[in-house]
């Protein structure tokens, strides 16, 4: 008999930003400014994204200062913080960025193990190798590796971060109060790791997590990225501007981990989505228009310019970007740095001016801002999540929490009623949310090869 | 007010005995138990504990056979116990040797941040072959280099915490303007092991810079500690000792132009205690019929680091290991060990029996009465202000404390009643430090 397979059903994560995804959300009148540097405010938002039963919220990150005076730059340290949303959560699952190129792995793979032990199952590691100049210069670097250098050691990484969790089997504890005996030694393997860019020995000093491993997510989508994600995510975040592009991405991701002999559900592509959400287009396009209007130029240039690596300050604000400003960015399934080749790609499909093109950045810094109704922003949800676009989407509200609950209270309940996102949480850890198997160890795989 | 002890609670999996995990009322599971650690941060909070603290290395300590090898990673475990606690401070391990100064500020600083105030860094250099073995070097480092990167690590850290100062936010939305760039500076920071431009990306913690505590008693390490260290966690077995010891940290702080108070000595104390005398020594006994020498004796020839064979069990310390004086790994300890050795004149089994509750801290076998009388003569003798007290089993022997030694101490005015700051900083009666990077001109006005 054929097993009858559940009606494939949205992800959604709430992605935590400050005051909101907008850039200039902070000064919004309605703003919570005043509390960005509290952990309760931040808790009373992971409470309400748990209490619309969404899969996880997320934490962006890169060990470097980012800020200039124009908008809220005080990042705590995501790990730790995740740890502080465990406490007051129960079943939403909790992800955090960590770079590959300024961690050790053991200290890495530890932080997120702990994290998955207190948070019961729930914690998920996006994998990133950080390109920022600033971080660089914070670990002794006077530049950012390049990019086969970065995604060399990320791969080797990864590995390394696998196996240190793998390193106890599931029942190495033993625990025998009268023969004395704790661990089952012969259960608990040293990783021995010797490569091109790390060494370590191990075993690791914890038991295996409650996730086996806490959920691989990975973002950046240039080559290398989606060469990476295919071997090791199963989770991707991704920036697209029109669902032909989130198509395109979406079938070569999942062909990719196919040939690699993985199972293509188990790799979830989550685009963001910032949604400005009104009772009517109108006031929808308004809210829009308003948040754009508090931007600060000189703040969104400068953003600009690092994200895609040029100088920008030859151009007139109301003048037409040159298409020629950001170079050969590529296309979206052939390009060196995704981020670059969004923006490239707007320029040359809107011939925006330069204060246009920061506006259309200025909520989502590439990712796809949507303005309109609850109903309008369902649409577009349910278009890309039928139309092989997407398995869910990284929400990013422009203004925190107010427009988080908008989307949860209005957009929420309509996907439900559609039958698209769950009413109640069936599983209680990330991966039973994600709808992804809990990895064997590799060395308990190991042995059942050798009987 | 008169002088107050300080009372940090050493928290260690089912306890500090080696063997506690075994105690029919142990969970042998505790070490990676979130609520084991919850149960005893609560316990230490309601008695109006200084602290709690988690000792860390990077690394599968011993086999694992025996004991557990590891615990919960301290850091994320530290802002865990922040969320189900009010007061009491909280201090984590972390090493220098192991850590880039950028990411661990960043920690200490979160952490401090979201408990409000509350965070301590013991810092230390990580003393074994095994550490070095995970992060990629065949060798560790000398003490002395592990000590100078120590240094400079502390001096990147202190300056990342001082990039921001207390007054950058400006929240002005009409203007514009989140923060005053004035108000925050990259350090540039250019040393011999550490490049690292800065700001930090973490406001400067409530306290400004988490408490910082240290615990080794090498030549390096109190040269350390008398430099820069708030808290110091230290093993003595006499009195006499602790006395020499804190008297030579006091005079290494004033040396160094601080206030000798604002270091705060802590000898470890393990108290095994009974309502009679003899029914502590009974618990005492219980406990070591559970040690398994195998276990002590692999531990013993890794702190003096010597092959196990070296070691036989009812001979004493051969000359060739109590001849020795410095090792690169864990020095000071491995010298008090051989001292209480030679002082003794114990076998290796005795030694082994000595070791097996507290590592070489202090074990206390007695009634409460027993135990204060130790704890008021070392801190009315110039040896403490105050003690890491490490409960021989886990919570039991915290409760005890708590129960029948705690009241006695205020009873005699010794400890506090209730808490009287909300920092770490304040219950240790420290200063919160000032930004090095102060303009002149406002320092001199505020």
């Amino acid at each position: 008999m054929p097993q009858s397979r559940k009606p494939r059903t949205l992800s959604l994560n709430a992605f935590l930003h400050d005051t909101g995804h907008h850039e200039a959300s902070w000064r919004h009148a309605d703003s919570s400014v005043e509390r960005v540097g509290d952990v309760t405010w931040i808790q009373e938002i992971a409470k309400k994204a748990e209490a619309a039963k969404l899969d996880a919220v997320f934490l962006a990150d890169s060990p470097s200062f980012w800020g200039g005076g124009h908008r809220p730059h005080n990042q705590f340290e995501p790990i730790t913080l995740l740890t502080a949303l465990a406490a007051v959560t129960e079943r939403i699952g909790l992800i955090a960025t960590a770079s590959t190129t300024f961690y050790e792995p053991y200290n890495l793979a530890r932080l997120f193990a702990s994290l998955d032990n207190i948070s019961g199952g729930r914690a998920g590691w996006n994998i990133v190798t950080t390109f920022n100049e600033g971080a660089a210069h914070n670990f002794g670097l006077t530049g950012v590796p390049s990019n086969e250098e970065r995604y060399g050691r990320a791969d080797e990484f990864v590995n390394v971060v696998d196996r240190l969790w793998d390193s106890w089997e599931d029942d190495a504890i033993v625990a025998d109060r009268a023969s004395g005996v704790f661990l089952d030694t012969d259960k608990v393997h040293p990783i021995d790791h010797v490569g091109r860019y790390l060494r370590v020995k191990g075993p690791f000093n914890a038991p295996r997590s409650p996730q086996g491993r806490p959920v691989h997510v990975q973002a950046g989508s240039s080559n290398e990225g989606r060469a990476f994600a295919a071997r090791h995510a199963e989770a991707i975040f991704t920036a697209h501007q029109t669902l032909e592009d989130a198509q395109a991405f979406y079938a070569d991701i999942k062909s990719r981990a196919s040939q690699l002999g993985r199972n293509a559900d188990h790799v979830l592509v989550l685009p963001g989505i910032s949604p400005f959400i009104g009772d009517t287009p109108a006031e929808a396009e308004e809210l829009y228009r308003h948040f754009n209007s508090l931007t600060v130029p000189e703040y969104g240039i400068r953003q600009l310019e690092t994200m895609a690596g040029v100088s920008l300050r030859h151009l007139e604000l109301d003048e037409a970007v040159p298409l020629d400003v950001f170079g050969a960015a590529g296309d979206v399934l052939n390009n060196d740095r995704s981020r670059k080749q969004v923006v490239a790609n707007i320029v040359q499909r809107d011939r925006p001016t330069l204060r246009e093109l920061l506006h259309r950045l200025a909520g989502g810094r590439g990712h796809n801002v949507v303005h309109g109704t609850p109903t309008q922003i369902a649409d577009t949800i349910q278009e890309w999540f039928e139309g092989g676009g997407a398995d869910g989407f990284n929400v990013m509200p422009p203004l925190y929490p107010q427009l988080l609950d908008a989307f949860t209270e209005k957009v929420v309940p309509i996907l439900q009623d559609r039958g698209l996102f769950r009413t109640e949480y069936e599983g209680s850890t990330l991966r039973e949310h994600y709808g992804l198997p809990r990895p064997e160890s590799v060395y308990a795989q190991r042995e059942q090869a050798l009987a | 007010m008169s002088r107050q002890l300080h009372l940090n609670a050493f928290l260690m999996e089912a306890g500090h005995h080696e063997a506690a995990w075994r105690l029919p009322e142990a969970d042998p599971g505790a070490s990676f138990d979130l609520g084991h650690y919850v149960r005893l941060a609560q316990l230490a909070e309601a008695a109006t504990f200084d602290s709690l603290f988690l000792a860390d290395g990077p690394v599968a300590q011993g086999t694992g056979e025996f004991r557990t090898p590891g615990q919960l990673e301290p850091l994320t475990l530290l802002t865990a116990l922040a969320g189900v606690t009010e007061r009491i401070g909280l201090i984590a391990t972390a090493s220098t040797t192991y850590n880039d100064p950028y990411n661990l500020a960043r920690k200490f600083a979160s952490v401090d941040h979201v408990s409000g105030g509350r965070a301590g860094w013991n810092i230390v250099t990580s003393a074994t072959e095994q550490e070095a073995a995970n992060f990629g070097l065949a060798d560790r480092p000398a003490h002395s280099a592990r000590y100078e990167r120590a240094e400079e690590f502390l001096q990147v850290a202190l300056k990342l915490w001082d990039s921001w100062s207390d007054d950058h936010f400006l929240g002005d939305k009409a203007g514009g303007r989140w923060g005053d760039p004035a108000e925050l500076r990259a350090i540039d920071h250019v040393g011999k092991h550490f490049r690292v431009a800065g700001p930090l990306n973490v406001p400067r913690p409530p306290q400004g810079y988490p408490l910082l505590v240290q615990a080794g008693a090498s030549e390096e390490g109190k040269a350390f500690a008398g430099t820069y260290a708030e808290a110091i966690f230290v093993a003595h077995q006499t009195l006499e000792l602790a006395q020499a010891f804190y008297s030579d940290i006091k005079a290494r702080a004033a040396a160094a132009g601080r206030n000798p108070d604002h270091v705060v000595v802590l000898p470890g104390i393990v108290p095994i205690i009974g309502s009679t005398e003899r029914e502590a020594i009974a618990l005492a006994q219980q406990l070591d019929d559970l040690r398994i020498p195998a276990f002590g004796l692999r531990m013993l020839a890794g702190v003096l680091e010597v092959p196990e064979s070296q070691l036989e069990l009812d001979a004493p310390l051969s000359p060739a290991i109590t001849g020795r004086t410095s090792r690169e790994g864990f020095d000071s300890r491995a010298n008090l060990i051989i001292e209480l050795a030679v002082r003794e004149n114990l076998t290796v089994r005795q030694i082994l029996g000595r070791l097996g509750g507290g590592r070489g801290h202090n074990v206390v076998v007695g009634t409460p009465e027993q135990i204060v009388e130790v704890i008021e003569c070392w801190f009315h003798h110039g040896g403490a202000d105050g003690f890491n007290v490490m409960g021989a089993a886990l919570p039991s022997g915290l409760e005890t404390f708590i129960e029948q030694v705690v009241p006695i101490l205020r009873a005699k005015g010794l400890f506090r009643e209730e808490y009287a700051g909300t920092t770490l900083r304040e219950h240790y009666g420290l200063p919160k430090p000032a930004n090095q990077y102060a303009r002149v001109g406002a320092a001199a006005a505020g």
